[in-house]
Formats: C-alpha cells, structure tokens, sequence
C-alpha cells in the first residue's frame, strides 16, 4: 500500500557520494524530507529514494554538505502524466472516450422481461416496443411508469408491470392475471342433459328432478336431470296438478360408456427431396436494424427450404447484445412421392386417437381399449374401441322463451 | 549489553524519582526491538556511522551500535528512525 502511495506522489532514486554520507542522511531527517530503501553501495556513496517533491531541496541539502547527486531514476504517476501531456492526440481521444462511455450507457441495449409464464415473451416485447421500449432507446427520456401503464391496459392477461432500467439494460417484470372463474346465473333454469351413450353407474341429484337412476340405459341428448320440479299436491286436496317450478339443475352422473374414434392417413405421401443445392446469405441485425451483406437473393430454386440461424453476440454471464449475425441457408428440394412407414404411421395413429380420446372423457378412466388399423381406399385407417368411465352429465340451459 | 556504567543526568534522576516517562522527560532515546528483524529509534539523535553490518546512531549520551547482517535504514526523519535487516546485537556505548 506505501509503494502505491509513494508512487501516486512520484519517486526519485539518488545515489549521493561525499566523505560523510551519514551527515546527510541526518541533514534529510533534519529538514523534514522523507526517505527510504537507504542502502550502502560503499563507504562514501549511498543510494536512497526520496518523494519528487523533495528533490530540488534534497539537492541543496547535498550541495551544502559538498555531497554529489548523481544517477538519478524517476518513476511513478506525475512522470507517466508529464510524458503523456504532450500526447493530445491520446488525450483527446481519451476525452471522447470517456463521454462516448458516459453518452451512451444511457441508451437501452437489452430487454429483459421476467415473471411471466404463459403470456408469451415475444407478446410482451412487442406491446413495449410499441411504447418506446426497446433497443436503440434513450434511458433517460423514458417515462416507465406511464409506459408500464399503458402497455398493460394492452395486456389484458397481465395484472401488473414494472420497468427498472439499470444502465442499459431495461428489466421489465411482470404477473399475470388470475383467470377468473366461469360464473354461472344461478337464476336461469337449466336441465342436465346425458352427454354420451351408457349405462348409468352412479347417480347424484344436486338440484332438480332425476329421471333416472343407477343401471338405466342412456342415450346422447337424454334429460337426466329435468329442471322442472313439479310441486307436491297436498294430501286430501282435490288439486290434481299444483304446478310447478324451474330451477338449475345440478347433478353428478357417471356412466359407462363405449367410444370409437377413428383417424387415417394416406399411404403415399409427398416428402421434400433435398437435391444437395444450396445457397447462404449473410446479414447482420444491430438495435433491430438489418444489414445485409448481399444485394438481392437471386434464388432460382423451383422448391427450396429455406433455414435461418441467428447466433446473437453473448457476453460472458449469459447476457446477449442486441447484435446478431443472421445466416439464411437456402437449400434446393424436390417433392417425390413415397410410401408412409406403416408402423410409425400406425403409432402415431393410435397416439393421436388416445390423445382424444382423453380430452373427451375429461377426469374419467379407461376401463377397456382396443385399436385397429387397416388398409383401405388408399388410407391407413386406425380404429379405437374404448370402454370408459366417465361424468356423462352436461348442464343445459333453457331457451329464454321457455 | 556491557560497557562502563554511564552517569545519570538530572532530569533523567528526576524523571525516575516522580516515575515519569524518562524519553519524554530527558530527552533518552526510545529503543523497540520486534523480534531480530526491526529496531525503531525514537528521540535519537542522528546517524554516526551507517553501513551493511554495523550501524552508529547518536543518543545523547550515549551511541547506540547496531550490529547484523542486510542492515538498512528503511525510514527516518528527525524524530525516529527504523533499521531492519537481521539485527544479531544492539550495543549501547
């Protein structure tokens, strides 16, 4: 730490011959001049450092005890400052550096939006574009609560936003909306209505008048549940039919049903043939402006895929600049006909009719499945029989007339 | 440390007959050795003799003789001094 201070204020090492160097070292002392690193090169000469401040008295003090100053070696800061004065290319350039630094890490480079989960990035990005967020923008003139404000009332699936901006970085934080829950008028008279075909296994009234029960045969469209309640005629009344009142009905009914889903292919199919052919073009994107370095694409290709890489410029820590190198790979193909992999097909088939078979029966179960694939009329057709249990009932409101 | 019996001045005598500090009372000088590599000299006197083995520093009335191998004087100014290298012996004549 003293060598860094010593050489912050610049150092001087003399080397001092006379008949008595100890007198002069005494003399330094005397006068208040700090040195250090004395060191006996022989009886009569001495070399020791002193502060570039204290020469000129340091050399008054030799010249007064007839010591001799010579070898004289300079370091630190006030040196290295003196030799670059006269450098005013160098200063000047440092000056424009300095402020060019200053200017423009006040201009956003990067965008970074955390919080959301299934609002897209991408949607979010482009609404801040669209009020002034983005790279290329200046910090500073950017007023973040207002913009944070508007761009949610452009987001309606977000419920709130922040932006901080560090330097040139534009953080952007954001919490989506809870998605509020479907209400339902309870005053609106509704039957429950069987969804699909089955055999009722169990059986529960909310609201309403069942008519049906456990082990009954159902088919699609049946009311199970009537939202007409009919009112109970008084015991000894000559009333035959006191009416009636709508309400919603409400109920859980679960059934076992049969469902056959089928889904084909065709056995030929046109496949992309890439012929080998191909071409690259190169462009760069700096603050979301293109360059390209070609004049126009020329592509004479009939039937071409076309490929782009983006590789944008990383620092170390992961943080990406907005300059990236765009290559767009032209490649030549060609459509040929050519038969389908059966099995592959087939596997594919079934996965597909499974996954639909799922969101049908929503949080029911399988009990039984089978799956079928055939050839026929040029189609590979694969059948699903499953037998499932599952909530039948779907509530059904009535027409306002009624 | 040995040598003939140096006499005591009078406000040496008197700063040990009130138990006061005899270096800032009479002038002495301060001598701190920390281990055998540093000797700090307060309230000396100047440098007699200066050299790699052997330096002299003046105390009033008495000389202070320094002796080891590597000796450097590394600070000093009017009131102290600092003398490290591997000090093997410190005489007072």
């Amino acid at each position: 730490m003293k060598q860094i201070l010593h050489k912050a204020q610049g150092v001087v090492c003399l080397t001092v011959a006379g008949a008595y160097p100890e007198r002069f070292l005494n003399a330094l002392a005397a006068q208040n001049i700090l040195f250090w690193g004395a060191e006996p090169v022989d009886s009569t000469t001495l070399r020791l450092k002193i502060h570039a401040r204290d020469r000129k008295k340091t050399e008054a003090v030799a010249a007064r005890l007839l010591c001799e100053v010579t070898g004289e070696q300079r370091e630190g800061l006030p040196f290295f400052l003196a030799r670059v004065r006269r450098r005013y290319a160098l200063l000047i350039g440092l000056f424009f550096a300095a402020v060019a630094v200053l200017f423009f890490s006040q201009f956003i480079l990067t965008v970074e939006v955390e919080g959301n989960e299934t609002v897209p990035t991408a949607v979010i990005l482009a609404e801040l574009r669209r009020q002034g967020v983005r790279p290329g923008a200046f910090g500073p003139a950017l007023d973040e609560g207002a913009v944070a404000q508007k761009a949610l009332l452009a987001l309606e699936d977000l419920a709130w936003m922040a932006i901080n901006l560090h330097g040139t970085q534009a953080q952007v934080l954001v919490r989506e909306r809870f998605p509020k829950p479907p209400l339902e008028d309870s005053r609106i008279p509704a039957d429950v209505v069987a969804e699909a075909t089955g055999i009722i296994l169990h059986f529960e009234t909310w609201s309403g008048k069942p008519l049906f029960e456990e082990g009954d045969t159902v088919v699609a469209g049946d009311v199970l549940i009537s939202g007409w309640v009919p009112v109970k005629v008084p015991e000894y009344s000559q009333i035959t039919d006191a009416g009636g009142r709508a309400v919603r009905s409400e109920g859980r009914i679960e059934a076992r049903t049969w469902r056959t889903l089928t889904a084909s292919l065709p056995l030929e199919t046109m496949v992309k043939n890439p012929t080998g052919r191909e071409k690259k073009f190169y462009a760069l994107d700096l603050l979301g402006k293109r360059v390209n370095f070609y004049k126009n694409t020329g592509i004479t290709f009939a039937e071409y895929d076309k490929i782009i890489e983006v590789h944008p410029l990383t620092l170390p820590g992961g943080r990406t600049l907005p300059l990236r190198m765009a290559v767009e790979t032209v490649r030549e193909t060609e459509l040929l006909s050519a038969p389908i992999d059966k099995e592959g097909a087939a596997k594919m088939l079934e996965e597909r009719l499974r996954r639909r078979l799922a969101i049908l029966i929503g949080e029911g179960e399988v009990l039984k499945s089978e799956v079928s694939v055939v050839e026929e009329n040029g189609l590979l057709t694969a059948r699903l029989l499953a037998e499932c249990r599952e909530e039948i009932g779907k509530t059904v409101e009535w027409p306002s007339e009624q | 440390m040995e040598g003939k019996r140096r006499k005591e001045g009078l406000l040496e005598k008197a700063a040990n007959g009130l138990d006061l500090p005899a270096d800032g009372v009479a002038g002495l000088p301060h001598l701190s050795l920390i281990g055998d590599r540093e000797l700090r000299i307060e309230n000396h006197r100047g440098i007699l003799a200066y050299g790699t083995e052997e330096i002299h520093v003046g105390g009033g009335k008495m000389v202070i003789r320094v002796r080891g191998e590597g000796l450097q004087l590394r600070v000093m100014n009017a009131a102290e001094l600092l003398i490290t290298g591997q000090i093997l012996a410190v005489e007072l004549m």
